[in-house]
């Protein structure tokens, strides 16, 4: 089997004497989109948190791209091609969608301690914070401050950040959080056309749009792995449906 | 060092911390609970030693001074958090800054027109001014005895209140997440209120309890401030706990230093300061950072 | 960020006025001006930290006083005086200080950092103030000054206030600026990004501690005399309130704060004897009243 994208091995984070992530072993494979799925307090945003070097394992091990991530920081993992969003839009209310995305690709760059040149000059970073823009449909309000975006626009513009990084791999986080239906549709083809040439990993309480774009699937309960396996198997699973499903009325 | 010398030594350390404690605590819980920076924290201090001063010159008697000046003080506490310090509540750390910094110049030059700026002294109450043997060699004045146990009695009211009452369980959650305690519905405005106000009576008491120890002049206020902030940073913003630590480890460091590094005695607790820092960027015991 | 046009007027027609002031202005004023910008340099270096790096620093007095009190050394002790050798090593000194206080300092943040910059400035207040043959709260007088007569300082003070605020302008527009911008707006979402945040900070508190000092090695060349009180915590905390008062995060915006506050140093002693007060009160209003300084002031009433 190809090494995996991203692995952990018995990863845990206690807050005091409570475990929110408990023992968690899980193997992310190379392109596709990985869920994370499970009922409230189930420990997914604090597993998010591990991963992206936010929050620091109590015990347990990180491995992305064969490199152990477990003591790294936030800085060190994103140059190493992880990008994450959040469950609330966090985005620069102040700056426009422009200088958002030329923040996100500029950390791309070999150093930004560049004193003398103006900013507007490097012509590889503005194109590629362009593209990000481009490809999140947000080209026609690169002007438009990011806190005067509609919240579905925001949460956009936050995608379009994180692809800004080129990262390999995207930690999601509620992406379709606080978004009607249309806004949510829109996030979802767009993440569609995103996996196509990365790999996700997303944490979502929006079972059709979860089943809808993964490939896989992970649940969580009480900070615990209860299954984890290819989306039709988990969709099919008495023991997840009892869990989880079974709590939420179709 | 002779075995008396020592404990001298220890004694004074002791008593310098347990003074530095009450200015601290109540700068530590002010900025842990309130969130503020507060600059005009030390003009407590200085203005409770004025306020010893003048009452006791005009009535004679030391007593008097505290029973009559801490009431007052508590009260003024409470007056410049209601007209300035709860402005600076949703502000910044620049805001804070400058406006109680602003606040310390004001009333530093306000001392200095009602009092003059000459230096003053206080004479320690009759009842209080003998000496202690300490072995053969040393004394150590009965004065200071009384002002170590006066803050020490302080201190355990200050831990009974916080562990024992629902005041002081609101204040430690406060400290903690302030959010979280408006959300709970408990009138916070009070809170915050009460908590400054008795913050600044703590200064103030600090202040005249040493008025008789050290003169009285315009700028007493500043040193103090500064060092309890290096007890602030060394305990823990919000740790009443890690700021009678610090304020004990302060106190014995800057006495010993004085007296086996007279030069650099004033640079000593900022040493130990940086030191702490090194290991522990938070305190000793401040919230730990999450971010690597 | 860039400059808007009637600013960079103003600001051209200024410094044209300050170069040629000497050539038919009283004493009075020309070493008036010279103060005030010594002290505009100093502000605008605070400004880098506070308005654009979201440092509230109260370590800034350090590195002017200490540079100064290098001058003092330099030229007392060894005898060294010509401005070629003791610039830079005047600024050397003020930077590896900056570098060693802000390594510290940045290991914290928030509050944590604004009382440790304010601790180790008076650390350096009491070692200055107290150390045996560094003069004493009397301070020291500079025995051979690095310009002499009266112009070159000025000159020299006008040159370094043109670069700095030149270089500056260009470094806030360039890509480091704007980093430590997104740093200030938001700095966990900055490391999330990739940016190795701290090293940012660090660079931008060393540079700004570098131009403090080169505005204390030009006042004590201007004036000849250091003393303890240029380091310690009100003058850092004076320099804070010219920032806030012409506007923070704007660069030409401290340097008006800076001019006001000389303006009224200069004529307050007329007024009153509690100068401190006086300032005092101005920092209450200017942050209860007028939070976006002067500049705040200016753009409104232009929009």
């Amino acid at each position: 089997m190809a090494e995996p994208l991203l692995e952990t091995a018995d990863l845990t984070r206690r807050f005091g004497a409570l475990a929110a992530v408990d023992g968690i072993s899980l193997r992310v494979e190379r392109f596709g989109v990985h869920a994370v799925i499970g009922p409230n307090g189930a420990g997914k945003s604090t597993l998010l948190g591990l991963l992206a070097g936010e929050l620091r394992a109590s015990s347990g091990r990180i491995v992305f791209r064969g490199t152990e991530v477990t003591r790294s920081p936030p800085e060190a993992i994103s140059q190493m091609g992880m990008g994450r969003s959040y469950q609330t839009a966090n985005v620069f209310p102040t700056l426009s969608c422009a200088e958002c995305v030329w923040l996100a690709a500029q950390s791309r760059a070999r150093t930004s301690m560049v004193f003398l040149r103006s900013a507007d000059r490097d012509p590889e970073i503005a194109a590629r914070a362009a593209q990000a823009l481009a490809e999140c449909g947000l080209s026609d309000r690169r002007l438009v401050l990011a806190g005067q975006l509609s919240y579905g626009d925001q949460r956009l513009l936050e995608i379009a950040m994180v692809l800004a990084t080129a990262p390999e791999l995207l930690l999601l986080d509620e992406p379709l959080a606080g978004l009607g239906h249309d806004e949510g549709h829109r996030i979802l083809a767009l993440l569609r056309e995103i996996a196509r040439d990365r790999t996700l990993v997303l944490v979502e309480h929006d079972m059709d749009a979860v089943f809808s774009i993964a490939t896989t699937v992970t649940v969580m309960v009480n900070g615990r792995l209860l299954e984890t396996g290819a989306a039709q198997a988990i969709r099919g699973s008495a023991r997840v449906r009892e869990a989880y499903l079974g709590e939420e009325e179709a | 060092m002779t075995l008396s010398l020592f404990a001298l030594q220890i004694l004074n350390g002791v008593e310098s911390g347990l003074l530095l404690f009450l200015v601290a605590s109540g700068l530590t819980l002010i900025f842990g609970v309130l969130g503020v920076l507060n600059f005009a924290h030390g003009a407590f201090y200085m203005l409770g030693a004025y306020v010893a001063y003048w009452i006791s010159e005009r009535t004679g008697s030391f007593l008097a001074a505290v029973l009559i000046g801490l009431p007052v003080m508590v009260g003024l506490g409470w007056l410049i958090e209601k007209l300035a310090i709860s402005r600076l509540y949703a502000r910044d750390h620049l805001a804070q800054v400058l406006l109680t910094y602003g606040l310390v110049l004001v009333l530093n030059d306000l001392s200095r027109a009602l009092f003059g700026s000459e230096v003053h002294g206080v004479a320690t109450p009759a009842a209080l001014s003998g000496t202690v043997a300490l072995g053969e060699a040393q004394t150590w004045p009965v004065y200071r005895a009384f002002t170590s146990l006066a803050c020490l009695g302080v201190a355990v009211a200050i831990r009974q209140v916080l562990l024992h009452t629902r005041f002081g369980m609101r204040v430690r959650a406060g400290a903690v997440n302030g959010e979280m305690v408006e959300a709970l519905g408990i009138d916070v405005r009070r809170l915050l209120s009460i908590l400054f106000a008795a913050g600044a009576g703590l200064a103030a008491l600090a202040g005249m309890l040493a008025a008789p120890l050290t003169t009285v002049y315009p700028g007493i206020g500043d040193g103090v401030l500064i060092v309890s902030f290096v007890v602030v940073v060394i305990g823990g913003i919000g740790s009443v706990k890690g700021a009678f630590l610090g304020a004990m480890l302060v106190g014995l460091a800057d006495t010993f230093g004085k007296v086996l590094l007279p030069g650099l005695s004033g640079a000593i607790v900022y040493a130990v300061m940086a030191a702490v820092l090194l290991f522990r960027p938070r305190g000793l015991f401040g919230e730990p950072a999450e971010a690597r | 960020m860039r400059l808007p046009r009637r600013v960079a007027f103003a600001l051209l027609a200024f410094a044209a006025a300050l170069l040629l002031l000497p050539l038919g202005g009283d004493r009075f004023w020309i070493q008036f001006a010279g103060k005030a910008m010594i002290s505009c340099i100093f502000a605008v270096s605070l400004d880098l930290l506070v308005g654009y790096g979201g440092m509230v620093s109260l370590a800034h007095a350090a590195f002017f006083g200490l540079a100064g009190y290098l001058l003092a050394g330099l030229s007392n002790g060894l005898g060294i005086s010509s401005f070629v050798l003791t610039l830079p090593l005047c600024l050397l000194g003020a930077t590896a200080a900056a570098l060693a206080i802000g390594w510290l300092s940045l290991r914290t943040s928030g509050a944590y950092f604004v009382m440790v910059t304010l601790a180790f400035t008076e650390m350096l207040f009491h070692v200055f103030n107290e150390a045996p043959g560094l003069g004493g709260s009397d301070g020291v007088f500079v025995s051979a000054r690095p310009f002499a007569g009266r112009t070159a300082p000025y000159y020299a003070i006008w040159i370094a206030l043109v670069a700095v605020f030149v270089l500056l302008q260009r470094a806030v527009q360039a890509p480091f600026g704007r980093v430590l911008v997104g740093i200030r707006l938001n700095e966990p979402r900055m490391r999330s990004l990739g940016y190795a945040t701290r090293r940012y900070k660090l660079l931008a508190f060393v540079l700004g501690g570098a131009i403090a000092g080169l505005s204390g090695y030009l006042d004590a060349a201007l004036y000849g005399f250091v003393n303890p009180a240029q380091l310690g915590w009100r003058q850092s905390g004076l320099v804070l309130v010219t920032v806030l008062l012409g506007g923070k995060g704007t660069l030409y915006g401290p340097m008006l704060g800076a001019l006001l506050l000389a303006v009224l140093g200069q004529f307050a002693e007329r007024i009153t004897e509690y100068w401190s007060a006086l300032i005092g009160s101005v920092a209450i209003a200017a942050v209860l009243f007028v939070p976006a300084g002067l500049a705040g002031l200016l753009r409104g009433s232009r929009g």
